[in-house]
């Protein structure tokens, strides 16, 4: 020890000389007030317990990755040569987020893009007006049905989109992904009772419904009930998918939406955080060990900005506070527990790409991709250059997408060292930093009373719009640049144009009709199921529901089975547990 | 001196989208600006806005809209203007917009339609030049 002080000792004689002599005689030399990088020294890390704080790949706190590699790593040779494309699906795994028009034209666009060879499972859009507990003949419809995704109005709808799946792609095969928050109970009762229907075990479901309503209130807007109530439907969809649909992941949380909608990156991390405590909380107040069913939940896709280094000891950081929350606060024993498991990891997040000159963006999405290798994921380019642009990401875009993870895979081999910044002096202190400080944004949001009292109370949603507020503020007054929009975007730049082929996967005639459609259909199957029935179901789902400890799940299942409505079901619902109403700015 | 009337506009989100980062942002910078902000929330009916509009007497609706429905949506709120003789209120639109949809959204008396990247500066200068000053 008394070697190591001496050792400690020499470097701060030699930092502080380094910082008079040296340093400030550049600093002063070009007139500024501080230097304009920063260098790090073991003095930085003096705190740092490897054991403790960094661990080997795979163990506890999984600062430095889930696993010691990831399983794409033990195929990535064959995927080569295969020519394996994840955005096709296949064995195993969804194909490409999408979804719009009646459930016909989505199901006839699958098909379509099985015999392309792209086989798999579905991973559904929903449209808004099903996203927010609405029927296609609803007022609040008009104009929306089928625009964003597809539209769901009962079972019927949900049974014709899985009619291609048969076979080798029958749902005890094939994973289907639902971006679905609010009436998630609704959609996955749909696909607990269309396997009911086939004789398909229900523990053999595979799947992720997104299911982390919190994170609507803060940032993507698609709520309906107050949080409360919301997360008491969660909890009745926890227990339900633990007990009976063991495979299916039971939610896809936070990060990158709250990101999107301007939240700071620890605030980000620290929201999601309390988000996920609310979610093991119900979980437990469920009855069930944590154990039991925390093995299934899931993040989305965490990060969300160009600032590699930042980005990369946030992952490491986020792991880390995640695996001891589990562990310490939860109790946790499994290590499947602990994990934050995520399709994408870091990424420059949608909103750091541009409109203008948007080939730049392939740039960005590398540098995002860079981020991701060197931080326990796959180095996925994300998302492609022309998300900006509205139209859908073109052929060429998501080709060029795919062609830049490949070379930072083969080429570059950013993914052949596990966490190539443990230890670093830098790394090591900018992952304490961010750990340090998410951990005081959460025991903010926990001594308010947790998420749902930092979202009943507006914190959470005021904190995001202000940072978004600063954000722009710093862009207009160039304290940021971003390259094309606030600098270099005088007469010497060129504009650069590409082309682009955009998939007609979407026939613009299909989705103006798409409307028309449903609602004729939706009135047949009113007239067509017995009424009586529904009107029985909906009053015991209504007595249910008055009863905080009842879970609505199996009401939910037979409502389904009957073809009552996802807005009938969700109305009985407003009835019992109200609506949300957003606390003003 | 003479005491100049606040310009006022109502930032507003029509329709079931929910991405509210564009308009938080605006109406702050709005608000920033030395402009009378009103925010709607989420969720508006072209009806609620409309009236709105009309209680709160603003000179201006900016319409935020980023689930590609910015079409439809507008030209409800300009019909729905124009029924409640309010054609005067100036309506802008910001959001995810397509560039041959710009020109659809101009034809039906929109003003001006502000995509991605736009300062706030570029928005309030735009109003201050477009209202003339009483």
């Amino acid at each position: 020890m008394a070697e190591d002080n001496d050792y400690l000792e020499k470097i701060k004689t030699q930092q502080k000389e380094w910082e008079e002599n040296v340093l400030q005689k550049r600093v002063k030399r070009f007139n500024l007030k501080e230097s304009p990088t920063k260098f790090y020294s073991p003095l930085s890390t003096i705190k740092n317990d490897f054991c403790e704080k960094i661990g080997f790949p795979g163990q506890y706190p999984y600062t430095a990755g889930n696993n010691p590699f990831d399983f794409w790593r033990a195929y990535a040779g064959d995927a080569a040569k295969m020519g394996y494309r994840p955005d096709w699906g296949g064995a195993g795994g969804v194909g490409k987020y999408g979804g719009f028009g009646t459930a016909e034209d989505y199901r006839d666009y699958l098909i379509r893009m099985h015999s392309m060879g792209r086989t798999g499972g579905p991973n559904m859009a929903f449209d808004l007006v099903t996203q927010c507990g609405y029927d296609s003949d609803s007022p609040f419809a008009e104009g929306e049905v089928g625009r964003v995704g597809v539209a769901i109005d009962t079972f019927r709808d949900f049974a014709t989109i899985y009619e291609p799946y048969t076979g080798g792609l029958e749902i005890d095969k094939v994973p289907s992904n639902f971006t679905i928050n609010a009436p998630a109970a609704v959609i996955i009762a749909m696909y607990a009772v269309l396997a009911d229907k086939r004789g398909i075990p229900l523990k053999k479901l595979k799947g992720t419904p997104q299911n982390d309503i919190l994170k609507e209130f803060i940032a993507r807007g698609t709520y309906i009930f107050p949080p409360n109530q919301s997360l008491r439907l969660f909890r009745d969809t926890c227990v339900f998918c633990t007990q009976f649909l063991p495979e299916l992941n039971i939610n896809s949380m936070g990060g990158y939406h709250i990101r999107e909608a301007g939240a700071s990156r620890v605030q980000d991390l620290a929201f999601s955080m309390a988000n996920a405590a609310a979610y093991l909380q119900a979980g437990i107040d469920g009855g069930l060990a944590v154990d039991l069913f925390a093995p299934k939940f899931t993040f989305n896709a965490f990060g969300g900005s160009m600032e590699i280094y930042q980005e990369i000891a946030f992952q490491r950081a986020a792991r880390r506070i995640y695996a001891r929350m589990l562990k310490e606060r939860f109790h946790a024993k499994n290590p499947r527990s602990m994990l934050i498991r995520q399709p994408i990891t870091a990424h420059i997040g949608c909103s750091s790409t541009t409109l203008q000159r948007p080939l730049n963006n392939l740039t960005r999405a590398v540098v995002g991709g860079m981020a991701a290798g060197m931080s326990g994921g796959m180095p996925g380019a994300f998302p492609p250059f022309d998300e900006p642009m509205g139209l859908g990401h073109s052929q060429e875009a998501v080709q060029l997408q795919l062609d830049a993870t490949r070379i930072l895979i083969y080429e570059a081999k950013v993914s052949d060292v596990n966490d190539p910044w443990a230890g670093s002096y830098f790394m090591e202190s900018l992952t304490d930093e961010i750990e340090e400080q998410t951990m005081a944004e959460m025991e903010k949001v926990e001594n308010m009373g947790g998420a749902v009292a930092a979202i009943e109370n507006g914190y959470m949603q005021k904190a995001i719009a202000k940072s978004a507020y600063q954000k722009q503020r710093k862009i207009d007054k160039q304290e940021e640049f971003v390259i094309g929009v606030n600098c270099y975007t005088g007469q010497n730049e060129i504009h650069v144009k590409v082309n682009r082929e955009v998939e007609a996967s979407y026939d613009p005639a299909l989705m103006k009709s798409a409307e028309k459609r449903q609602k004729e259909k939706l009135s047949r199957v009113k007239r067509e199921r017995d009424n009586t029935t529904v009107r029985s179901l909906l009053s015991t789902l209504r007595q249910h529901a008055e009863d905080e400890a009842v879970n609505l799940m199996p009401d939910i299942c037979k409502c389904v089975e009957n073809d009552v409505s996802l807005q009938e079901i969700c109305d009985v619902l407003r009835d019992v547990f109200g609506e949300f109403q957003q606390a003003k700015l | 001196m003479n005491q100049k009337r606040k310009i006022r506009v109502l930032v507003a989100k029509p329709g079931l989208d929910g991405h509210e980062r564009g308009a938080h942002v605006v109406a702050y910078g709005l608000r920033d600006a030395g402009f009378e902000v009103i925010y709607t929330g989420l969720r508006q009916t072209t009806e609620q806005i409309v009236n709105a509009a009309i209680q709160e007497d603003v000179d201006v609706i900016g319409l935020s809209i980023l689930s590609g429905a910015h079409v439809s949506l507008t030209r409800k709120v300009m019909d729905e203007l124009k029924n409640q003789k309010a054609g005067d209120i100036m309506v802008i639109v910001g959001g995810i917009v397509p560039d041959e949809d710009i020109m659809e959204l101009k034809e039906m008396g929109v003003r001006e339609v502000f995509t991605a990247g736009t300062p706030i500066s570029a928005i309030s200068g735009f109003i201050e030049s477009a209202i003339p000053a009483d």
